[in-house]
């Protein structure tokens, strides 16, 4: 019975209870979104759930991407700048990400070496250490080749991305095995037969039989970078939207509504993805487990 | 005598699996990954352990980095554990914590799989959609959104409804008021959310890979919804309920960045809302006077206790698969 | 015991895959009914709509004179067999035949004795302390089945249990089990696309083909007289030949032009044949209804050359190449024949049917069909 999970002839009445069940808890999760986002477009947050309190305007976002953090006063901070930053640090570590787990990946699915078992355990292993006993030790090295003022800021985006990069290699090289694995062998052989190296072979042939999968990574490497808090706010020299939100939510200048927009900003990629990637997403949550 | 020799063998198999591997074809294909986590995972672990015996403070590394004292920053953790009382109440948080988050987590990913799967495809998927939005959340929206929540005043959600419903006078600052449950409650809810999705996931495909016969069967032999959660999906998934139990205790004792801000905007107690790892961390970069040696050193203890479930993690795994029945079991 | 009656039942999938199509199908009193078709024509299809797994788009089914068509499948005391069997491989076979029973939360003491009853008349009491991947298939398949039976089911519903067996298990399987429907007088609907499987066993058979029943009736009925070509088609084994041909009325006599050559159609036909006005038929005729002679002036009889010969021991498949056509013949052993040579066959005029090629159905079909729209 293709695609049947249940039988077609049962009572709704227990379904509709769950149903109401987790709807009842999944509440709070939707309030929370929906408040922040509301509040964004609201002189006044609405967080207290008192419909009076929503007055629709768009000052919050004309004042958001004008810089302006307060209503009246002068502090300016160029968003697009702190949103390019933010950018910038998910970019770098989606590529990052998306090559060195699909590198590994296949070696780990296709290849037979020395220490093969090894390598799988370290993977599973790195989920051990604490990240705040590495953040120290990275910080260490990061202050070690901190290079003359002029380049701090390249090194410091330099250095974020390839250290936040190295967090996310178990996870999308166990994404990237779980795809490699579905591929069928055959068509590998062929090209080794026919006198392909691997690299050639993992290159021209298995790449492009993976789109999705590259896909599912680079969203996951985008996601990791974009959502960041600790490695940006640690290293970087210049702030990202988590920065600006960690700084804003209880300073007494800022003006709420508009670091809701800013919020409201940060979110809309995971936003985006939710509306159009939901299978990726699936995917990525599906297969990002396997291991 | 023997143990040099021993030794030989040891450090000469290691050496020509060594060479091996760089002569092969994978070690191409590894090296950028290998790279990676040998310069941003393996060194610095071992950094710290070398910081821990070292008295860095504030990050002045050319006057404390080279000196070493011994087990002097272990001595201070430890006395600081036994009597400061914030370092007790971190050391009480952390086991509330993950004690309270892990049965949260787990529980609630197999209340919530289970409850997918009785639902139709619809309701299912928009059900998973919305308890996945909290792992893909940036974390400073996500916490902010808490924040917001729990605030203690009358804009925050929570007093707001608490104060409309006429069940309190005036707002309760629950990280802050209500110690130590209060803030304990703020942090397992607000990481709990973040975790259950994990075990959701992963019991939810687990569910998929049963033969449908066997709920179908049961069905046919009138079996009610809980009847066949208890008598056959439980069962058949026994396994992963301990799999996740254990990848999700690591997780949580190494876990932190969605506590950072908890604590740093104030929503939740400094001590009763801060676990072992966020410790570290603000020890080594928070406080005003940092003192990287006696976060290495509290960062080791931590790293003993998270390897030692990290390898009963493994040997699970692996039992996992090698049980693995002829037919029919997933 | 029940009477179990589809009334027009269909049931179309989403996205519009049709399962079974405006199908009506009584099994009696204990009779033991075969659904038998292709793979995909909608059998599982059938049985699970009795069991009240699938929801009927549209029609009734009733048990006896209770319409069950909306009832959950636990509220219709069926038993049923899945393919796989679907033990559950977390319970011991003890478990797995008390699950019903415990759901029923009878006593301990009752579930106990019931478990042992049907395990003994299964011969599976010995075995009840293993776990299900510990049996052998046949095994599995006697604690499936023990498991349907323990609930003491008014209909048994069976989905092909045999196909996972081996060839010989397969065939002694058969005879215990049709042995053991008859000892219990239970209704059974048995899913199978093995002809021989549903001709040895059932007391009648429904033939589904794309989701409609094309014939019900003994298994005498559909292999002697069938609906259609189909059922010819799909029926015995090698099946039956199929030849087209021209009607070439006579007046005084009807022929059928196959080719060069033309034999004389059955005379029961010729009637319809004009009744019908028909131009063109096809000629059907069982492998084992026809034989091979060396020389032969009847006027049923067909020239050919023989193209292959398939000694199965006890007699030879003789395949004959006519005008163009291939077709099987079974014959004894006795005559010795070579390749290429040229032979006669001739079927057994009373057993040839005669088929429509606009609609593949037999034309006396047809005819009472048509009677039947005249009223
Ligand atoms: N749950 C379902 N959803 C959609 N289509 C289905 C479903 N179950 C069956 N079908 C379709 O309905 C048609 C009939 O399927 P059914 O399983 O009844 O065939 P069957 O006769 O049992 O074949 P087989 O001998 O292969 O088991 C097929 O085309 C099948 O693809
Ligand atoms: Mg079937």
């Amino acid at each position: 019975m293709p695609g049947m999970r249940d039988v077609e002839i049962r009572s709704r009445s227990t379904e509709l209870l769950i149903m109401c069940i987790v709807f009842m808890l999944s509440l709070p999760v939707i309030t929370g979104y929906a408040l922040i986002i509301l509040s964004s477009f609201s002189r006044d947050m609405v967080t207290n759930l008192d419909p009076s309190a929503f007055k629709p305007t768009l000052t919050n976002w004309i004042l958001l991407f004008h810089g302006r953090t307060a209503l009246f006063a002068g502090i300016r901070v160029n968003i697009w700048g702190i949103v390019f930053n933010t950018l910038i640090v998910a970019l770098g570590i989606s590529l990052l990400v998306t090559i060195t787990g699909a590198l590994t990946g296949y070696a780990i699915s296709r290849m037979n070496f020395h220490g093969r078992k090894h390598i799988m355990a370290l993977l599973i292993l790195l989920h051990a250490f604490p990240g705040s006993v590495l953040v120290v030790g990275v910080a260490f090295i990061y202050r070690l080749f901190m290079p003359s003022y002029t380049y701090v800021v390249y090194y410091s985006f330099f250095f974020v991305i390839l250290a936040r990069a190295a967090i996310e290699i178990p996870m999308a090289t166990w994404l990237m095995k779980g795809f490699f694995d579905m591929i069928p062998w055959e068509i590998e052989w062929s090209a080794i037969v026919d006198g392909a190296s691997r690299i050639r072979v993992w290159w021209k042939i298995l790449l492009p039989l993976i789109k999705p999968g590259l896909a599912a990574v680079m969203l996951f490497g985008f996601l990791a970078g974009w959502m960041d808090l600790i490695y940006v706010r640690t290293f970087l020299a210049e702030p990202t939207l988590a920065v600006f939100i960690e700084y804003n939510v209880h300073a007494e200048y800022a003006y709420l509504p508009l670091v809701a927009a800013a919020g409201t900003l940060y979110l809309l990629p995971t936003i985006l993805f939710f509306l159009f990637a939901q299978k990726l997403i699936f995917t990525i949550s599906v297969s990002g487990i396997k291991g | 005598m023997v143990g040099i020799k021993l030794n030989k063998i040891f450090f000469h198999r290691l050496f020509n699996n060594l060479v091996e591997f760089f002569r092969s074809d994978a070690s191409r294909f590894l090296f950028p990954a290998l790279f990676l986590v040998l310069v941003f995972y393996i060194i610095p672990v071992i950094i710290s352990v070398y910081l821990s015996f070292t008295p860095l403070k504030n990050w002045n590394i050319d006057r404390y980095a080279g000196e070493i004292i011994g087990f002097e920053n272990y001595y201070k953790f430890f006395y600081m554990l036994t009597h400061d009382p914030s370092v007790k109440a971190v050391f009480l948080t952390t086991i509330v914590f993950v004690a309270l988050t892990l049965t949260v987590n787990v529980l609630g990913g197999l209340g919530l799989a289970i409850a997918t799967y009785f639902m139709s495809e619809k309701a299912a998927g928009g059900t998973q959609l919305i308890w996945l939005l909290p792992r893909m959340t940036p974390i400073a929206v996500y916490s902010m959104i808490w924040y917001y929540f729990f605030h203690p005043s009358s804009i925050g959600t929570l007093n707001s409804i608490l104060l409309h419903l006429g069940l309190i006078d005036k707002p309760i600052d629950f990280g802050q008021g209500i110690i130590p449950w209060g803030a304990w409650a703020i942090i397992v809810f607000v990481n709990g959310l973040v975790g259950v999705s994990y075990g959701m996931i992963v019991f939810t495909s687990a569910i998929s890979n049963i033969p449908k016969e066997l709920v179908i069967a049961a069905r046919v032999d009138g079996a009610s919804n809980w009847e066949i959660t208890r008598r056959i999906l439980i069962p058949l998934l026994k396994w992963h309920i301990i799999y996740v139990t254990t990848w999700q205790l690591l997780s949580l004792i190494t876990t932190y960045d969605h506590l950072f801000l908890l604590v740093k905007w104030g929503l939740v107690n400094r001590d009763y809302g801060t676990t072992w790892s966020l410790y570290i961390y603000n020890t080594a970069f928070q406080l005003g006077e940092t003192d990287q040696g006696l976060a290495a050193a509290a960062g080791v203890i931590l790293v003993l206790v998270s390897s030692g479930l990290g390898l009963l993690t493994l040997k699970l795994m692996g039992f996992e698969k090698m049980i693995k029945p002829p037919r029919g079991d997933i | 015991m029940v009477v179990v009656r589809l009334d027009r039942v269909t049931k179309i999938f989403k996205g519009g895959v049709v399962g079974v199509k405006d199908i009506s199908l009584t099994i009696k009193h204990g009779e033991f009914m075969a659904l038998l078709g292709p793979s995909g024509s909608g059998k599982s299809t059938t049985l699970y709509l009795i069991a009240g797994i699938y929801k009927p788009t549209s029609g009734r089914i009733y048990f006896d004179d209770r319409d069950v068509t909306n009832l959950p499948p636990k509220d219709r005391n069926v038993g049923l067999v899945f393919q796989n069997w679907a033990l559950y491989p977390h319970m011991k076979v003890y478990e797995n035949i008390a699950f019903p029973l415990r759901l029923k939360k009878l006593p301990e003491e009752e579930i106990k004795r019931r478990v042992l009853d049907v395990a003994r008349m299964l011969q599976i009491d010995k075995l009840l302390d293993r776990y299900p991947w510990q049996l052998s298939g046949g095994q599995q398949q006697r604690v499936a089945i023990a498991r349907a039976l323990v609930k003491e089911p008014d209909v048994l519903l069976l989905d092909e249990p045999l196909s996972n067996l081996d060839a010989i298990l397969r065939i002694s399987v058969r005879a215990e089990l049709k042995r053991l429907q008859k000892k219990l007088g239970i209704t059974t609907i048995y899913v199978t696309h093995d002809q021989a499987e549903a001709l040895a066993m059932a007391d009648r058979i429904a033939l589904i083909n794309e989701g409609r029943i094309v014939q019900v009736g003994t298994p005498e009925e559909v292999y002697n007289r069938p609906a259609t070509v189909f059922v010819g088609g799909f029926l015995g084994n090698p099946p039956m030949n199929f030849l087209e041909a021209e009607v070439e009325d006579l007046d005084k006599e009807i022929f059928l032009v196959i080719g060069k050559y033309r034999i004389r159609a059955p005379e029961r036909y010729w009637s319809i044949i004009r009744r019908l006005k028909t131009k063109r038929v096809i000629i059907g005729f069982r492998p084992e209804d026809t034989s091979i002679k060396p020389e032969s002036l009847d006027t049923i009889c067909l020239p050919g050359r023989v193209y292959g010969i398939e000694p199965l021991g006890r007699e030879n498949i003789v395949v004959i190449e006519i005008g163009g056509e291939l077709v099987k013949i079974i014959s004894g052993r006795r005559i010795s024949l070579t390749l290429d040579q040229m032979v006669w066959i001739c079927p057994v005029m009373e057993k040839i049917i005669l088929f429509d090629p606009a609609t593949g159905k037999a034309l006396d079909r047809l005819v009472v069909e048509e009677k039947i729209r005249a009223i």
